[in-house]
């Protein structure tokens, strides 16, 4: 893993956001600029983003919001990979984009106007501005990728199916590079209203594992990463971040919402078989953590599951009480987050922690960041509709 | 009028003066391709409460063809 981009309401490039989730700084506000009727009134926007500081106008008219940030942050990530927009590196590499919404800003503009204004033309730029696939076509269009290129829709663990299916790529011979992450934009009427009728949005913080948890935090952003081939980065002397050492994926096949511990413990015991890990091998794990009773009982279930005794001597932390849940663009977040405690050695809190809910018996971190060596750490994510994906990071000696 | 009216939506669609459009220039000299003409009559359509029928879309070759297109069909909306 060779580069790294990202955007978020914690700030608008990797090292801001890497320095909130040292600091355990949460980018958990009041929502400014949605319409009084909604119910949901915190989330983590990225207050400041200013489209035309990064896209002439021109760009802008095919550029939805959600497609904004995944270009923003692939930029970033190529750049700090050392690769050139153009080149013939990302020529020949792949591009896989998570998101779990697609441009809805662009289909609600277009809606509102059909259905509430009673007018009787779409926008002719609503089908390739607002498709799912819109964000991946854009990083291709504007970074130069010309090998395969596709998004991957599983909800709130879009990006990290997404890098997955990149390394999947890399490790076929297909490509030598991709570029891979997620992407969401989801502050909009309906989508809000639609959040709001599933009672699992909190409307004061998100506090994962904690007994006075009120559930999840929406958030927008984008995380990208830069995948290569061992060989490739010692090729071109690429400075490296940490190994994907390996990726387990499963699906519950049940309930559309309730996660259930056994597709959970699947995928975490799949990501260890693939790195040839033993449970205790694994240092950290950067939890889904949504902050919902569901998501968080489940997975600290599993967690105890798969690792045995093991889990009590396990650092657990969620840093989606940082950034919020950004859906599509979520996991590749925290992969980020995951990747920058394996190199820095310190580990991002669970912030908004107060005391631990029932059943919530590991080691979150509360509260303030911890200096340790962590060799090898899992980042977990987990869908509605039971989808999950783990991913298994190794440091560099 | 309603040449200026074309000529403007055209010239907001590119952000460029009116006076740099002719009625001879043709749509990708202009850098216009077919997704530009297809939001251009969009707009079009939109202000000038008509229907450009998808017929008509690939005969569109020069801004004059446009305009002759527009005139045809607000003349056929107009009553006898």
């Amino acid at each position: 893993m060779s580069g790294l981009g990202c955007i978020s309401g914690l700030g608008p490039n990797v090292p801001v956001f890497w320095g909130a989730l040292e600091g355990g700084h949460s980018a958990i506000r009041a929502l400014s600029g949605i319409d009084s009727d909604i119910k949901i009134r915190v989330g983590v926007q990225i207050d400041g983003f200013r489209p035309e500081s990064h896209f002439s106008n021109d760009e802008l008219t095919i550029l939805d919001r959600f497609s904004q940030f995944a270009v923003v942050a692939a930029r970033e990530a190529i750049e700090d990979a050392g690769l050139s927009s153009g080149g013939s590196i990302l020529a020949n590499a792949a591009g896989v984009i998570g998101t779990g919404c697609g441009g809805k800003q662009t289909d609600e503009e277009t809606y509102c106007k059909l259905y509430k204004e009673g007018r009787s033309r779409a926008h002719p730029l609503t089908i390739p501005k607002g498709m799912p696939s819109a964000a991946a076509s854009m990083v291709s269009h504007h970074i130069g990728i010309r090998g395969p290129v596709f998004s991957i829709t599983s909800a709130c663990a879009s990006g990290a199916h997404a890098v997955i299916q990149g390394a999947m790529m890399i490790r076929s011979g297909l490509v030598d590079v991709a570029v891979v992450g997620g992407t969401d934009a989801p502050f909009t009427y309906g989508l809000l209203k639609s959040w709001e009728a599933l009672r699992v949005v909190s409307n004061d913080t998100c506090r994962p594992f904690s007994r006075d948890r009120s559930g999840m935090v929406l958030a927008e952003g984008a995380a990208m990463l830069v995948l290569e081939s061992e060989a490739h980065a010692a090729s071109r002397g690429a400075r490296c971040y940490a190994e994907l050492a390996g990726f387990g994926m499963s699906s519950d096949a049940g309930h559309i919402t309730r996660p259930d511990t056994l597709g959970i413990s699947a995928a975490i015991r799949a990501a260890l078989a693939d790195a040839e890990l033993a449970p205790d091998a694994i240092g950290y794990i950067n939890a889904h953590g949504t902050g919902t009773e569901a998501n968080d009982l489940a997975e600290t279930e599993s967690i105890h599951q798969v690792f045995g005794n093991h889990a009590h001597s396990l650092a657990v932390s969620s840093t989606k009480s940082m950034h919020g849940h950004a859906l599509g663009a979520a996991s590749a977040m925290e992969l980020v987050a995951t990747i920058l405690t394996v190199k820095n050695g310190l580990i991002p809190p669970t912030a908004n922690f107060t005391d631990p809910g029932e059943g919530c018996d590991l080691d979150y971190v509360p509260n303030v960041a911890r200096a340790v060596n962590v060799d090898l750490a899992l980042s977990n994510s987990f869908a509605f509709g039971g989808l999950n994906a783990v991913i298994a990071v190794r440091g560099l000696s | 009028m309603l040449q200026t009216i074309v000529l403007k939506e055209i010239s907001d669609y590119l952000k460029c003066q009116p006076d740099k459009i002719t009625l001879s220039t043709r749509l990708d000299d202009l850098g216009i391709d077919s997704l530009g003409a297809i939001t251009i009559l969009y707009e079009l359509e939109d202000k000038l409460d008509i229907e450009v029928p998808n017929e008509v879309f690939d005969s569109l070759q020069t801004v004059g063809d446009i305009l002759t297109q527009i005139e045809r069909i607000i003349a056929q909306k107009a009553p006898v």
